[in-house]
């Protein structure tokens, strides 16, 4: 880690700092979330196995990976893993 | 860098870098800016901004495995962030003020570098490039190209 970080930021006195580490974590997040999404459907889990651990909607992550997955992994059907 | 939401005004830096032709990327790579740098920089402050609240990006990147990918997906519509489109639209005012009649990298450039607040220019710092130097340059390699 570098100087930056073990300064501690985000108070009142340096709110840009603050502010771009929530949109580094949110950039972040979403990356993470379409990896895990994929590990998932290489594991073999189906849309609505991720879909209720993720707590949303089947069609939510349906509407948001699917179309990656494919392409990603064209001939390779979801998997009818669990729930 | 992905998980994008909107594209920002160092996305649009990203994107006249990796266009090699261009009065843009020229000037750019004039003061020893690259494709591969600008995009290293900008994941270097993603990183900071993340440790900043004790969030390791390595550690999320070794967890979540070889598919955890920060790049922009390609064939997904993200839109412009408020300052990008700020940019881009006095990029055009640029190309207007100077009398040009095509729109090129080097307006969005200078449409960028009006912003001495936004991403792209704290990029270009972090980089050793001052915006006003930038600025010169453009100005210089433009009069070459009329000349």
């Amino acid at each position: 880690m570098n100087e930056k970080a073990r300064t501690r930021v985000g108070g009142p006195e340096d709110p840009r700092e603050g502010l771009e580490a929530v949109v580094a974590l949110r950039r972040t997040l979403e990356a993470l979330e379409a990896a895990q999404v994929e590990n998932a459907f290489i594991a073999g889990w189906s849309y609505a196995r991720i879909a209720e651990v993720l707590g949303v909607t089947k069609q939510a992550v349906h509407k948001k990976h699917a179309k990656r997955i494919r392409a990603k992994y064209p001939g390779r059907p979801p998997g009818r893993g669990g729930a | 860098m992905l998980g994008h939401d909107s594209l920002g005004d160092e996305d649009l830096l990203l994107g006249i870098l990796s266009t090699d032709a261009g009065v843009g990327a020229e000037a750019l790579r004039s003061l020893g800016v690259t494709l591969e740098g600008a995009r290293e920089e900008s994941e270097e402050m993603l990183s900071d901004a993340l440790a900043s609240i004790g969030v390791s990006l390595e550690g999320v990147r070794r967890e979540a495995g070889d598919v955890f990918d920060m790049s922009i997906p390609s064939g997904r519509k993200i839109p412009y962030s408020p300052v990008a489109k700020n940019a881009l639209v006095r990029a055009r005012r640029e190309m207007k003020m100077l009398g040009d009649d095509q729109f090129g990298t080097e307006h969005v450039l200078l449409g960028i570098l009006a912003n001495r607040d936004g991403t792209a220019v704290r990029m270009l710092v972090r980089l050793g490039v001052a915006p006003e130097a930038l600025e010169d340059r453009l100005r210089e390699l433009r009069g070459r190209a009329a000349g």
